[in-house]
C-alpha cells in the first residue's frame, strides 16, 4: 500500500512544479534575438579576438545589437561578410582579401647577431634590451610573439625568423598588433610583390647588419614604369594599388629584398 | 637597538656573503680614462640637448648638453679635453643613444664653480635649483632626476627623508665604501636635502651586515639636527623603496602611489653625497663610485668619471680573469646585461659584474611544482605562481586585477624557484604591455 502513497505524493509534487515552471516560463521569458545564433554560426569561430570583442559570442551579440560592423570578422572573409550582411539586412561589399606578411628576411646567417640572447622568449622584452639580439633594429627577432597569438597555426619560426603560411593566414591582424617592431603588415593578397625590409638605418649600417637589407639605392624606383615603388625613410615601399606585378623592381634589386609570393 | 625589516624577501648568495667579500675591504681608487663617451639621455625625462660640437675644448664640469623639459637635467663634461665626436652609441635602450665623445688631455682643469656655501647656512630655496644645475639624478639605479623628486606638487607635504644605504643588491659595495670613507659628505647632503624640503627628520638606513658603515655614519651624524641612523635586517630587497619605507615608518605606499603619498622621500646615499658637493662646492656630478667585480683580476671599488667604458674600467682592475660570459650593469639580481664592453658608465651605474660563461648561462624552465616558495619570498605580497599561470593562459586582465602592476621586479621569486621558472621576466613583459595599453 505505501507504494501508492509514494507515487501519489511524487505525482502531486510533479504537477505542482510543472504548473509553477510553465507559469515562470511565461512570466520571466527573456526575448532572445535569433539573429545572435545565426551570426554565431556564420563567423569564423576561432575566438581569435581580432574583432576586439570578447570572443565570437561577444561579437555576435554586438553585431545583432548594431554595435559592431558586419565586416568585423576578418578571419571569416567574404563568406562571413555576405552571410552577416544578409542576416542584418544591410549592404556590404567584400574588399580585397588580405594577408599578413613579415617585412624581414633576416634569418640566422643573413642578419648579423649583436648578442647571443638566451633570455626570456619574448620579442617585446628582447626589443627593449640594448637594441635587441640582432644588429638591425628593424629585424625580426624570432622569439615568437606573433607565433604565440596566431590562432590559425599560420606562423612558424624558422631560423629566428617568423614565416607566415599564406594559405592558413586569415588576416585577423593579431600578429600585426603583437609585433613590437611593427614589421608585420596587412597587405592585399593579390599584391604578390613585396619589399621585405623596413630598416630606416643608413645604407652603410644596413649593409653591415644584413645581407638582404634595403639600402635605399632607388634602383627599383627608376626601374618601375608605373610609379608604384618609392623610397622613403631609408627603405622602399610598393603601393599595391599601382603595382602591376611586372617584377621589374625584383630584377634590379641588388639586395634581394623584394620577393614574389607564388600564387 | 631595534632592527627594522619587511615581510618576505630572500637571502641571495648567502654562502658567499652576497658576493661582496671580494671588494668589501678595498678602499676607493680613482681611475681616469683616456677617452669618455657621455650619453645625454640616461636620466628619466626628455634627453638633454648637446651644445658642443666636434673640436671644442671643454673643461671638467662644463655643460655639454642642456636640460630639456621640466624634468630634464644638464650633462657635464667629466674630463677636460677635446670633443672628438657628437654621435650615437648603443646603450641599454631600444635605439642608440646620443653621446658626446671627449678625449682627455689630462690637464684636469675645472670650470669656475659657484658654491652656495655651508649646507647649514646656504639659502634653502637655492638648493633644489643647484641640484638641477649639477645634473644630479638618482644614483641607486633608476636615474630619476633628483630635483624633480624633491619638488613636491602643491599641497603635498613630506615629513621624513630616508637615505637608502641598504645596498641589498648582490656583489655591490660602492655605497658601503662611500659611507665608510666619506660619511661626512653623506650627512651634509642629507642636511641640505632636509633644509631644501623643510623636513625635520632624516633617517640613514643601513643593513646590519655593514657594522663599520653604521658606526661611521653614527659618528658623522652625532650633533646634527634631526639626523638618525637606522639598522635594517640584512635581506633582499631591503633597499627597494617601498620595502624600505615599510621597514622604517611602518607605513605602506598605496598601490600605484608614490613614497610622497606616505610623506616620505627616499634618496640614495650616493645621491646625497652628490648633493653635498653641489651645495658646498658647486660641483656638478661628474664621477661616481662603482664596484667592478666578478671575473676580473683585481676586483675593486673605483671612482670613475661618467662615460668611462666598461672595458677601461675592467682594464683598471687588471683585466678579465676568465672569458666573460655576461656583464651586468648593477648587481646580479636587478642588473641589466650589456651588449658589449664598449658601453659607457652612467650616473646610475653602481656596479659592473662580470660573470663567466658557466655562471652566465640561462636556466632551462621546468613546470611549476606548486611549492609556494615564490609566495613566501615576494616582498609585495603577490602570488607569483598564480600570476604566471594567468599570463600563460592569456588572462592579462585577471592578472592586472590581482595587482600584477605592484610587482617591483626584484627577482626574488625567480631566484627561489626550484623549477627555475622565468617568473620576473614574464611579469616585466606583462607590466610593459599593461603600461602600453594604458597610455
Amino acid at each position: 500500500m505505501p507504494i501508492v502513497y509514494a507515487i501519489l505524493a511524487l505525482g502531486a509534487l510533479g504537477v505542482v512544479f510543472g504548473v509553477v515552471l510553465s507559469f515562470a516560463d511565461k512570466m520571466f521569458a527573456v526575448p532572445v534575438d535569433e539573429k545572435v545564433a545565426l551570426i554565431r554560426e556564420a563567423v569564423a569561430g576561432a575566438n581569435c579576438g581580432a574583432c576586439g570583442f570578447p570572443g565570437c559570442d561577444g561579437f555576435a551579440e554586438a553585431v545583432a545589437r548594431g554595435d559592431a560592423p558586419v565586416d568585423g570578422c576578418t578571419p571569416g572573409g567574404a563568406k562571413t561578410l555576405t552571410a552577416l550582411a544578409e542576416i542584418m539586412g544591410v549592404e556590404a561589399e567584400a574588399g580585397d582579401p588580405k594577408v599578413a606578411r613579415v617585412l624581414c628576411q633576416g634569418a640566422t646567417g643573413i642578419a648579423k647577431e649583436r648578442v647571443t640572447y638566451d633570455g626570456f622568449e619574448s620579442c617585446a622584452l628582447a626589443n627593449q634590451l640594448a637594441g635587441g639580439p640582432k644588429m638591425c633594429q628593424y629585424a625580426c627577432m624570432g622569439l615568437g610573439d606573433c607565433f604565440d597569438v596566431c590562432k590559425f597555426d599560420a606562423i612558424r619560426m624558422v631560423d629566428t625568423l617568423a614565416v607566415i603560411d599564406e594559405e592558413k593566414c586569415t588576416a585577423c591582424g593579431m600578429c600585426v598588433k603583437a609585433c613590437p617592431r611593427g614589421i608585420i603588415e596587412m597587405l592585399p593578397r593579390k599584391a604578390t610583390v613585396t619589399v621585405r625590409c623596413q630598416n630606416q638605418a643608413s645604407a652603410k649600417e644596413a649593409r653591415e647588419s644584413c645581407s638582404k637589407g634595403c639600402i635605399a639605392c632607388k634602383r627599383c624606383e627608376k626601374a618601375c614604369e608605373f610609379d608604384a615603388i618609392h623610397v622613403n625613410n631609408g627603405f622602399a615601399k610598393i603601393d599595391p594599388e599601382k603595382c602591376t606585378l611586372c617584377e621589374a623592381c625584383v630584377a634590379v634589386c641588388p639586395c634581394d629584398c623584394i620577393t614574389v609570393v607564388a600564387s | 637597538m631595534s632592527i627594522f625589516t619587511f615581510r618576505g624577501g630572500i637571502h641571495p648568495l648567502k654562502d658567499r656573503h652576497e658576493g661582496k667579500s671580494e671588494t668589501r675591504d678595498k678602499p676607493v681608487k680613482e681611475f681616469v680614462a683616456k677617452t669618455v663617451c657621455i650619453p645625454v639621455d640616461t636620466h628619466l625625462g626628455a634627453p638633454s640637448v648637446p651644445v658642443v660640437k666636434k673640436g671644442d675644448r671643454v673643461l671638467i664640469g662644463q655643460v655639454i648638453a642642456e636640460a630639456a623639459g621640466p624634468r630634464g637635467i644638464p650633462v657635464h663634461a667629466s674630463v677636460s679635453g677635446t670633443v672628438t665626436a657628437v654621435g650615437k652609441m648603443q646603450m641599454m635602450g631600444k635605439l642608440p643613444s646620443p653621446c658626446i665623445f671627449i678625449e682627455n688631455d689630462e690637464q684636469d682643469e675645472w670650470v669656475e664653480l659657484t658654491p652656495l656655501g655651508d649646507v647649514e647656512q646656504a639659502a634653502a630655496e637655492k638648493i633644489i635649483p643647484a641640484i638641477q644645475a649639477a645634473g644630479i639624478c638618482g644614483m641607486g639605479g633608476a636615474c630619476f632626476p633628483t630635483h624633480a623628486k624633491m619638488t613636491l606638487p602643491e599641497g603635498q607635504t613630506v615629513d621624513t627623508i630616508i637615505l637608502n644605504g641598504a645596498e641589498c643588491e648582490t656583489f655591490l659595495t660602492a655605497d658601503y665604501r662611500l659611507m665608510v670613507e666619506q660619511s661626512q659628505r653623506v650627512v651634509d647632503g642629507l642636511r641640505a636635502a632636509m633644509r631644501a624640503m623643510k623636513v625635520s627628520r632624516g633617517v640613514i638606513a643601513i643593513e646590519d651586515n655593514k657594522p663599520e658603515a653604521i658606526t661611521a655614519m653614527q659618528q658623522a651624524a652625532a650633533g646634527r639636527t634631526g639626523v638618525e641612523v637606522a639598522t635594517l635586517k640584512t635581506k633582499y630587497p631591503q633597499g627597494g623603496e617601498k620595502q624600505l619605507i615599510e621597514a622604517i615608518t611602518g607605513k605602506q605606499v598605496p598601490s600605484g602611489g608614490l613614497p610622497m603619498h606616505v610623506q616620505v622621500v627616499v634618496l640614495n646615499v650616493a645621491t646625497a653625497a652628490a648633493i653635498a658637493d653641489a651645495v658646498k662646492e658647486g660641483k656638478p656630478l661628474v664621477s661616481r663610485i662603482t664596484t667592478v667585480t666578478g671575473c676580473v683580476k683585481k676586483p675593486s671599488n673605483l671612482l670613475l668619471r661618467i662615460g668611462t667604458s666598461v672595458s677601461d674600467a675592467v682594464g683598471a682592475c687588471g683585466g678579465y680573469s676568465e672569458e666573460p660570459g655576461k656583464i651586468f650593469f648593477g648587481g646580479s639580481m636587478t642588473g641589466l646585461c650589456i651588449p658589449d664592453d664598449q658601453v659607457p658608465m652612467t650616473k646610475a651605474n653602481n656596479g659592473i659584474v662580470v660573470l663567466n660563461e658557466k655562471q652566465g648561462k640561462s636556466h632551462v624552465e621546468n613546470p611549476c611544482i606548486r611549492c609556494g616558495r615564490c609566495v613566501e619570498a615576494c616582498p609585495t605580497k603577490l602570488n607569483p605562481m598564480e600570476l604566471r599561470n594567468l599570463l600563460d593562459t592569456d588572462k592579462m586582465e585577471e592578472a592586472e586585477k590581482k595587482n600584477l602592476t605592484d610587482c617591483i621586479l626584484c627577482g626574488s621569486c625567480s631566484y627561489v624557484c626550484p623549477a627555475k621558472r622565468w617568473l620576473v621576466a614574464s611579469f616585466k613583459e606583462a607590466k610593459d604591455l599593461i603600461a602600453a595599453r594604458r597610455n
